[in-house]
This record gives C-alpha cells, structure tokens and sequence, in this order.
C-alpha cells in the first residue's frame, strides 16, 4: 500500500506539475515532488519514523520562510539599482482587469439623468449641506472619508503587477467602511436612501464607480438591505436604469474569473456521494455564505453533494449544546445509513467545516464511509487538545484528510502532527499558509502574492480531489473483488460502452430492466433519500439547484453516470421528445434573457462564484452538448433514456435561475405587488391558488415523465402506457410522495421567487393546463418580458421544469413533506377542480389518481413530439456560444 | 546666455523670527531681500579647467576601473536666483535640471548646458522643495505658505493648487506613476494628494515634529516619511497604513529619506553628521556614510548609479562629498560652493551632478565626470 501510494504521489506530482496552473502558484514543495520523480522509492522528508498512517503534510501557500543570514557584513555587495521581478499572476490579467474596471464603465447607468453633465471634480465645493441634519452630515462625511480612502488605494496601485487582486481587497475595505457607516444609523431606511441619492447625484464619476464597486460587493453579502436603499432612486429613475443598476450590483467581480471556471475539478473515480455535515443548527435567518455555496457547487463537480442540515425546533432555545451535538452526529449517522442501504455500492465521503468536520470524524468511527475530509479541523479545545487515549477519533479507521490553516487558532499544525501520530487509520494533512480556521487566507496574504480566496478554495478542492482519488482508486479496486460489487462492474462497463456511444447501447438497455424488478424497490427509496437534500428548509432551493446543476456537469464521464444511476434505478425512461420539452422552453426564455442583457449591454463573464447565475449558464450549455447525441435517434428505445435525465436536470438550474433572474427585473419594478403575490411561506399549506394549477400542471408532468420508465423502461417512447406505467411507478408509494415533494418545492421555489409578482388568477381549471400543451408555456415564457400580467403563467413552465428535473434527471431532489404534511391535500383543495386527486392521494391511492390525470397523456406526447425535435436541431449552436442564443428561438410546433 | 531683469516689488521684508528653518538660512536670505532686485541669470562655463578628461575613457575601461575614483570637475555655474537656492533637481528625462529658492520662484535651466530656460512664478513665500512628474512635464513645489503648487512645466503655468497643510511645507514628492504627491510639512502631517483633482485624500499623522523629507518607491506601493523626531516610516501607499518605523538608537533628527532606486533600501540622514543606508525590511542598517558636515540643514543626497555607484551629498563645509557605496570610502569632494551645499541632484543617465548652495552662494553647479 505505501508503495502504492508512493507510485500516485508520483503520478500525481508529475500530473499536476505539468497541468495545474493553480499548482503553480502555491509555493509548493516543489522540490519534494521533484525527488519523487527520479526516486519514487525515496521515503519523504517530511514522513514520520513512527506514524506510518499519517502521510507527509503538504503544505498550500506557505511561504518557505526566509533564511536569515547571520551577518550582512560591509564586504556583501549591495545592489540598489536591480528590481526583483515580481511573479505574472495567475489568473488572467487581461479578463481580470476588464471585469475590475466594470463599474468604471457602467458608472453612467447610475445617474438618474444621464444627459446632465457629470459633477465637476470639485464636486466637493459644491455639495449643498444645507438643510442636512446632524445624523445625515455624519454618515454622509462616513461614507465619503471611506470612498477616498478607496480612490487613494485606486491610485496607489495603479498599474501595479496584481492590480485586480489589490483593487479587489481595498473594494472590500471600502465595501467594509460603507457597512459600518450605514450601520452606525442602524440601517435607517430614510436614511440610507437619502445618502444613495444623494451620492448618486453628488460624486464625481471616478467617486461614484468607486461607491457601486461598494456597493456591488454589498449586494452580494446584505442583498436585502442594498435593496431596501435602492428602492427610492429606482422609483426615481424609471425601470431602464434601475434594472443596469441591479444587474451591474448583482455579484461582485473576483479577480480570478475565468481561471476557476476554465479549470473545473474533475470528477471522481466511482462517482461518490459527498455528504457535507453541517457545522451547527442551520437557520434560516442566516442563508448560506456565498463563499460556501462556491464550495458546494464546486464539489458537486467531484460526484453528488448532499448536504446535511440540523434544524433545531423552537430556533434552539432551550437545547443544550450536547444533545445539539448528538443531534447533528445523528443526522449525519442516518443520512449515512439511509445512503448505505440505498446505494449499497456507492462510495461515501464525508466532508465538514469545523465543527462540521469534527462530527465527519465521529460518524466516521460509527459508520462505514470511505473518506473523510476535514476542514479546518478543530484541535484545540478548552480542555487542550485532541488525541488523548480516551479519543474516539483515535480509533478512526476511515482514511481522512485534515486541511488547516496555517494561522487557524483551534489548531496547530505541529499539535496536528502529534495527533496524526496517534491516529491509526491513513491520513494526510493540507496547512494552506496564512489562512485561519475557515481556510481564508489573510489579506496581506492576497496582497502580497496575488491570490483570491477562490483561488485558494479552489486549491484546496485539488488538494481534497488528490486524496479522495487515491482513497477511491484504491477501495474501488479493493471492493471489486466483492461478490455483491460485479452489479457494479457490469454497470461500469455500461458505462463505458455508453460513453462510446449511446446508440450503440440500446439492446444492452433494452434487455436490462427486464431481469431486475429487484431494483425497483431501490428506486423510490433512492430517490426519497436523494430528495432529502432539501428535507431542511434552509438548504434552500437554490442551492438545491445549484448542486444539481452542477452535480450534472455534462462532460461525457457526468452524463455516463448519471445514465448508470438510471439504469440502476429502472426508472424514468423519458421519452426523448418529452425531455426535450422544458429545454425548448428553456431556450425562450434563455433567448429572452439574453435579450434584456443585450439592451443592458452588460457582459457577463463566467464567473466560478455560486449563487450567481453565471456558473450554471456554462453549465447548462454543456448539458445541450451532451443532449445532442442522442437527439439524433429519437426513435430508439434506449437512448432516449439517457436524454431525458440529462436535459431535464440542466432545466431545473436554467428555469429557476431563471426566475430568480425575472423576479431581479421585476420586484425592483413593481415592489408593491408583493402583497397580492404568491404567498411566500415555506408550508406547503400556504401554496395559494394561482401557484396551484401549475401544481397540477407539474404533477402531471412528472406522470408522464416518470410513468413509462418504470414498467416497460425497455419500451420505445411511442409505446407509452400510461395506466400500467402508473401501476408499476406508484408500487412504491414513496415515489409518487417523493413526485409530490418534488411539485411541492418547486411551488414554494417558484412561489418564494415570485413574490413580486401580481396575483393574477390561475389561467383555467387544472385539467386544461395538461391538455394546453405546449405552446402556453412557451408563449408565456416569451412574454415574460413584454407584459407582467403574463407573468403568472411563467410559472406553471417554471415548475414543469424544476419538478421535471427533481424526479427523472436522477437528482430526485423532491422529499416527502408535501405528502406527509397533507399538503397536496390542501394545494388541491384550494382548487375544486383537484379535490378528488386529493382525496385520494392523501388516502395514498395513488394508482387511481394518476390514472386519472393521465387521461390526456397519449395526444399530449403527440403535440409535444415535433416540439421535441425542434428542439432538438437546435441544439448544437446552444452548445457554441451562448450569447447567441437569442437568435436561436426554437422553431414553432 | 540670458539676462533677465526680474521686475516686480520687493516683497515684504521677511520677518526673521520664523520657526527654525532647518534647509535654507532664510536669515540671511532675508536680508538679501531688502537689495536689489535686478540680477543676472546665467551660466558661465569654466574655461580651462585642468582636470578636463580626453573622451576617450571607454567603457572596458570603466569596468576595470570599478573600485577606482570618479573625476567630477566643475563645467558650469548656473547664477540666477536671488537667495538662497533650497532644492535642485533634473527631470526624469535628462533634459531639464529645476531649482527652487528662497526667492520664491523656480527656474527651468538645461540640464547639459545649465542654459536658462524660464522661470516659474507663484509661489508667495519661499520654496523649500520640488519635484518632477515621471514625464518631466510637470513639478510640484512645495513652499512656506503652506501650498503645494503643480506646474506645468512647457507653459510654466500653475495646474493646480494644494491647500490643506496648516503650516509650511517642507518636501514633496510625486508617486512614479505621477497620480499621487505626497508632502510633508511644518505641520507634522504627511498629506497624499491626487494630482488630477488637486483633492488631499489621506493624512498621515505619526510624526511628532517638522516632517523633513518624503519619498515613494520605485513601484509608488510604499511610501518613506523622515521627521526631527528622529523616526522614519515607511507607510502603504494604497491604505496609508505605517508598515514600519526605523529609529536609530540616539535618535537623531532625520533630515533626509529617500529609496534606493530598486526601492529595497532606505538612505538616511541625520543631523549628527550620518547618512546611513538601511535594508528596510530587515530593520537593520547596512552602511554608514561620514565625514561630511550636517547638523543644521536638511541637506538632499542622493545614489549615483550611471557611473560607479556613489551616494552623493551636500554638506555645510561647503563641499560636496561622494562616497563609494560599498566601501563607504569618501572617493572625491568638490569644491567650489561658498555657502552650505543643500542639495546635490544625480543625472538619470549621465555622470553629471547638480549642486546648489545657500544665501552667500546662491549658485548652482553642475559637475560632470567621464567616470
């Protein structure tokens, strides 16, 4: 095994000298690497005599500290005249200083009247106090002391080797300071407005790109409060230049764009499930920082990323911190266990920040996983550190990776070492240098070598990609040799043959779920536990969405899992015209969205940050490749399989994105509507009834979608049966619960995100929403833009999607609230038309329902099969470039 | 040859009783002040100089001759202000050398041929220090009434006017990309300026006497500020932040900063007769420089680097002294001033140094050497 090892840090070393370009940038033991690769028997420096488990701490950033010479005598020449060459950064210059200088550009966006001539740059002389009172003076003077400060770091570093980085760090500054002064009025909502129109109107251009830079990096961290301080000068400047505005503020600029987005991690051996443990109580109240929505979209890269949240009742008061704790192991030891018994051959990796790492380990010890990655491990506690004899983590079998700051306060990188000694099972050790206990690095660190955070995640990711790697690589082999694992096997050369060629797979296809109704029962449960990714209301849909997005990156390695995870669960053979439905629709409103973003003549650089949509936009446009293969036999049987999962989950991204997007344009127009809106409670009961038919439309969908997979997955998509597809589908009742969840998420999602939108009443009964066909969708999706009264009808497309792809994209994200709260009760009883379904779904005779609602199946596939096509043959210029997309509307049914 | 007849009034007679000036002997200045005021600007060139060198010191030669002595002889003499001269410098480009005086005005002259190419007026008290923008079109002065001016050089008008100090302003100094100025006053502040709104964005307040000298280094991130307080900072440009303070043991006034030119080390003086070069980043002091005269004056030295590598000095015996850089040795002092050398300016690209002397004097001379 050590030799093993050896020969992959060899491997590795050599791969990642040659093609990491982040590598190049952490000073690296370089020379280490280099001795593995002319001695790779050679033991490491740095390896312990004794501890033979613990592997050779690698080390990210840190600077080798500097030798000091005893003795600078008179006889040292001296040299002033040399300048030392500072290092080209890494990440691109040139992208990096266009999107740095973005707000410069777009400053013009604004002034509420763009003709008036820009303030003289002695504005200051000119600003009229009069009438100001004390508190206004004051936090005008604030802000202003910090905008200054901010021009002053513009000038000084100007030209400088890392100007985006240095600019990004003193924006923060400045972003930091206009925090802190508007706080200083407790975010008096007068105020504030006051001082933004104020600014708005006063600064001299450079002044004013400086305070929307602040701005833009608020946005990104208070977006409610920024909101709330906009809202007057929006009503003031009319929609054209508020809604430049709110898409300039959307997301802040980091630096090293392009490099994170161009340099994806790949996925790992054995498409493992990620369980990341959370490192306390989520709540609501305080949404996931931005930075770990990046990690978490960029480890669903690596395989599928469940995150597992703790909710405490009653927002925790009265619960002590052990049985918190226990509750959180407990979570974290079910999730494990449920995975287990639902994916028996499925690698788990545990992964958590802090505290979150600490129950990884834990649960490690109790559970059978196969990794473990800490992040910044906490090892020091109040009572010294960890590792006494009575440990539990000291029996730890699990190969685990700990990653600590080299400034961390709850570790020690030397307290580490004495730890790893004492630790039986194999582990290695990441120090990122001058980071502290969540991994930030300092900012003199960014300063001084020109990195972003980004940057360093993203090398910590390659550092946790290399050990996971060669945990998997070796337990896969291990676990090969299992009896129960030759499943595995078969599957795996399925999908090797499916990566060669989808077409080529059909008989193989074909006679595979005829054998196994053995899986079937794995298939509703794999589906429950996958949808329990979001059994917590705060992890909140849009994560949801991202990972999944995200989770199906599309190269051909993701859609050949994703195709393996299909056949495994014998479910969801999608006919391939049905699947291509939400992608045309997809295309309108991918189109319209475009359209707005040409009048705003905005670019929008890929970004690697989550949350905004840029990273899903690459994301979804790859899928459109992948789609393309098997669009060209639509008639074969077994293909059509792996279309319809791929597509449909890449819509669930797209179409809540896009929504978001749309609500971005909207509420900022129509603030007010909000009252009469969709309610934006996270109960199920609360769902109001303009959200309802595009419930039942949903629901519907997902019927359709489902149905055929699981009775005959074998059968061409002509040959849907819908009655009997139903039968076999519903036997597991969870899946049709699950199938509800899904509808229910996807309405509070649509519903939250449709807050500003009017209550228009729900365009006719339900029944007729299945038989609109396609068209209505389409046709509201294009009108998005032109009219809100339209709005409404954007909803039901958008909760097609989304549930669409919850259930067959094989990322049933759907759970099982809505069914167990009684919520689809309520959702079809706030409609008439639905109360039987109700009635009898809450009785769970399921079968009987969807029989019903599958009535008008047959035809509808028929109307939707050209759309189908259609969108299909437009599919390759999608993948080209997306900017383009606008003109590539799909054809007409 | 130019003669100019300055017309205009007299000033006030200087009061005396100002706070100590520490660069210029403006008492005696002053006096001068009450005389005429017609004058002659000029060069005379020094004819028949014995140590004129043939052209033909090649540069093998110069390689060879590394531990060898430089050979600056006088070739001009720039007469043209009527005080006390207080700061001399050439342009970035070679072209121009710039003086300021205690007369108020700066004069552009030639910086080969110390021909007289115009004067600037503005200023209403004296001046103490200038400084050129990287692409020699514009200066910065800095004078007694508590203003910072920038010039544009080719119109000789004023651009803009700093206003802001509270007392007079000592030295200044462009950053090398020439958006910002940094000056330092009477008022113990160091203020940071940008040039293109003439607006103090920040002030540094950590010295707690007169601030003597200012300077940026070679990339404009840092920034040197010396005081009589017997301490030097080194402050982020971009933050205004103090990264470091050197301080000598007994703590003797700073009168001069200045980076080397690749920015990695600081040359300082003091008044007990000490130019010191220090490795910043270590804290530590590399090499001392003695001999010389400087208790008094906030005397300009620089680095020589277009021949040998020499710090050159004013100094108030009159002399100016340049010493081996690594050898700390004292290679050649020239003579010829007859009042205190309070500045002695290095040519970018040639071995040409500018020095100019106080009250008595009132010149400035221009030595060249072919080593």
């Amino acid at each position: 095994m050590a030799h093993r090892g050896a020969e992959r840090d060899f491997q590795t070393s050599a791969r990642r000298m040659g093609t990491s370009l982040l590598f190049q940038l952490s000073v690296h033991e370089r020379e280490l690497d280099l001795v593995f690769l002319d001695h790779s028997y050679a033991k490491p420096w740095s390896a312990h005599p004794d501890a033979s488990s613990a592997r050779p701490t690698r080390t990210l950033f840190v600077t080798p500290r500097r030798q000091h010479e005893s003795t600078i005598e008179s006889d040292v020449p001296i040299d002033v005249e040399t300048v030392t060459s500072t290092p080209v950064p890494l990440y691109d210059n040139q992208k990096a200083r266009s999107v740095m200088n973005e707000c410069e550009r777009h400053v013009i966006f604004a002034r509420t009247d763009a003709d008036a001539p820009p303030p003289p740059e002695d504005w200051e002389e000119h600003v009229n106090r009069t009438g100001w009172t004390v508190a206004q003076n004051k936090l005008f003077n604030k802000t202003l002391k910090a905008l200054q400060s901010d021009r002053l770091a513009r000038l000084a570093n100007e030209g400088a080797c890392n100007e985006p980085v240095l600019r990004r760090v003193a924006v923060d500054k400045c972003a930091r300071r206009v925090r802190q002064a508007l706080a200083s009025v407790s975010w008096d909502t007068k105020l504030t407005q006051w001082l933004h129109t104020t600014l708005v109107e006063t600064l001299s251009l450079p002044m004013l790109a400086a305070y929307l830079d602040a701005l833009q990096t608020l946005k990104g961290k208070i977006p409610t409060l920024i909101d709330r301080m906009l809202v007057s000068s929006n009503t003031k400047t009319g929609a054209a230049g508020a809604e430049a505005l709110s898409l300039l503020l959307k997301r802040p600029w980091d630096p090293a764009v392009g490099v994170l987005s161009h340099n994806k991690p790949s996925k790992l051996p054995g498409s493992p499930l990620i369980l990341v443990a959370s490192s306390g109580p989520s709540s609501s109240v305080f949404p996931t920082s931005r930075r770990h929505r990046f990690w978490q979209s960029q480890l669903s890269c690596l395989g599928k990323v469940i995150p597992v949240a703790t909710h405490l009742l009653s927002s925790g008061s009265g619960v002590g911190v052990l049985q918190c704790l226990e509750h959180m192991i407990g979570a974290v030891r079910s999730k494990v266990l449920e995975i287990h018994s639902h994916f028996p051959h499925k690698p788990v990796i545990l992964i958590g920040w802090n505290t979150g790492a600490l129950v990884a380990c834990h649960v490690s010890v109790m559970e059978y996983v196969t990794a473990a990655v800490c992040l910044g491990f906490p090892l020091l506690t109040v009572d010294g550190p960890r590792g006494d004899v009575d440990d539990p983590l000291l029996d730890m079998k699990t190969p685990v990776l700990f990653v600590i700051g080299q400034n961390s306060l709850q570790c020690h990188p030397e307290a580490m070492e004495d730890f790893r000694e004492k630790i039986r099972a194999e582990n290695s050790l990441v120090v990122v240098g001058g980071a502290d206990d969540n991994l930030r690095i300092s900012k003199a660190k960014k300063k001084s070598e020109g990195l972003t955070q980004s940057m360093v995640d993203r090398c910590i990711q390659d550092e946790i990609v290399d050990f996971l790697t060669g945990v998997l690589t070796r337990s896969e082999g291990h676990v090969g040799t299992e009896p129960r694992d030759q499943d595995a096997e078969k599957k795996k050369k399925a999908r090797d043959m499916a990566r060669r060629d989808l077409a080529f797979e059909v008989p193989e296809r074909g006679s595979r779920p005829a054998s196994p109704a053995a899986r079937l029962p794995a298939s509703p449960s794999g589906s429950e536990d996958l949808s329990s990714v979001s059994s917590s209301p705060t992890s909140s849909p849009k994560t949801k969405v991202t990972t999944v997005a995200s989770a199906q990156k599309s190269s051909q390695v993701g859609s050949a899992q994703l195709l393996k995870r299909h056949v495994q669960r014998t479910e969801a053979v999608l006919t391939h015209k049905q699947a291509q439905v939400p992608v045309s629709a997809e295309h309108v409103e991918e189109a319209e969205k475009e359209d707005l973003r040409a009048q705003l003549k905005r670019q929008q650089p890929p970004s690697p940050l989550p949350g905004s949509k840029a990273p899903k936009r690459p994301k979804i446009k790859v899928a459109l490749v992948a789609q393309g293969d098997p669009a060209g036999g639509p008639s074969q049987g077994g293909a059509p399989e792996a279309a319809g999962g791929r597509p449909v989950t890449m819509t669930l991204g797209q179409a809540s994105a896009g929504a978001k997007e749309l609500t971005g344009l909207l509420t900022t127009s129509k603030p007010s509507a909000s009252e009469g809106g969709v309610s934006t409670g996270p109960a199920p009961s609360v769902v109001p009834s303009s959200a309802a038919p595009s419930g039942l439309h949903t629901l519907q969908n997902r019927l359709v979608a489902t149905s055929p997979g699981s009775s005959l997955p074998g059968g061409p998509p002509s040959a849907v049966r819908p009655l009997d597809c139903v039968q076999g589908e519903v036997e597991g009742a969870a899946s049709a619960s699950s199938l509800l969840q899904g509808l229910s998420f996807s309405l509070q999602d649509i519903s939250s995100k449709t807050s500003g939108l009017p209550a228009n009443p729900s365009p006719g009964p339900a029944p007729q929403a299945t038989s609109v066909k396609l068209p209505t969708p389409m046709q509201s999706l294009g009108a998005i833009t032109t009219g809100t009264s339209t709005l409404v009808r954007t909803i039901p497309v958008a909760t097609t999607l989304s549930s669409l792809g919850a259930g067959p994209g094989g990322k049933p994200t759907a759970i099982h609230q809505l069914l167990t709260n009684g919520g689809l009760a309520k959702l079809a009883g706030s409609l008439p038309g639905l109360a039987q379904i109700s009635n009898q779904a809450s009785g769970l005779k399921v079968p009987t329902t969807i029989t019903l609602t599958l009535r008008g199946q047959p035809s509808r596939i028929t109307t939707l099969s050209p759309m189908g096509t259609g969108a299909g043959l437009c599919e390759e210029p999608t993948s080209q470039a997306l900017p383009s997309s606008s003109q590539r509307l799909p054809p007409a049914p | 040859m130019f003669v100019r007849n300055v017309a205009g009034t007299p000033g006030p007679p200087i009061t005396i009783a100002k706070k100590p000036k520490y660069r210029a002997a403006w008492s005696r200045a002053g006096r001068l002040a009450d005389q005429t005021w017609s004058f002659i600007a000029m060069a005379t060139e020094e004819s028949g100089d014995a140590k004129a060198e043939p052209a033909l010191s090649s540069s093998t030669n110069r390689s060879q001759k590394a531990s060898e002595k430089p050979d600056y002889a006088l070739k001009f003499t720039l007469v043209g202000h009527t005080e006390a001269v207080s700061s001399v410098k050439f342009s970035p480009n070679g072209e121009w050398l710039a003086s300021s005086s205690a007369d108020k005005v700066i004069i552009i002259w030639g910086a080969y041929d110390g021909k007289y190419e115009k004067t600037l007026y503005g200023h209403n008290q004296e001046i103490s220090d200038i400084d050129w923008s990287s692409d020699s079109s514009c200066l910065v002065s800095a004078s007694d009434d508590k203003t910072l001016k920038i010039w544009d050089v080719r119109s000789g008008k004023c651009l803009k006017t700093l206003k802001g100090h509270s007392n007079y302003v000592f030295c200044c100094n462009f950053n090398p990309l020439s958006n910002l100025i940094i000056s330092g006053s009477f008022d113990e502040s160091v203020k940071i300026w940008e040039v293109k709104t003439g607006k103090c964005l920040k002030t540094l307040s950590a010295h707690s006497d007169p601030v003597s000298a200012v300077h940026f280094n070679c990339n404009g991130s840092l920034i040197v500020s010396g005081s009589y307080d017997g301490v030097c900072r080194i402050w982020d440009a971009a933050s205004g932040q103090c990264l470091k303070a050197l301080v000598d043991e007994d703590n003797p006034p700073v009168s001069f900063v200045k980076f080397s030119p690749n920015g990695k080390y600081i040359l300082i003086g003091t008044l007990d007769n000490t130019l010191k070069l220090w490795d910043y980043s270590r804290g530590r002091c590399l090499k001392t420089y003695t001999g010389h005269k400087n208790e008094k004056y906030c005397i300009f030295a620089n680095f020589s680097v277009t021949g040998g590598k020499w710090i050159v000095s004013g100094s108030e015996d009159n002399l100016v002294y340049i010493w081996n850089l690594q050898t700390k040795e004292i290679v050649q002092k020239l003579q010829g001033h007859t009042d205190v050398v309070i500045s002695a300016a290095c040519h970018p690209t040639e071995n040409i140094i500018a020095s100019a002397a106080l009250g008595n004097d009132k010149t400035i001379k221009l030595w060249m050497s072919n080593y």
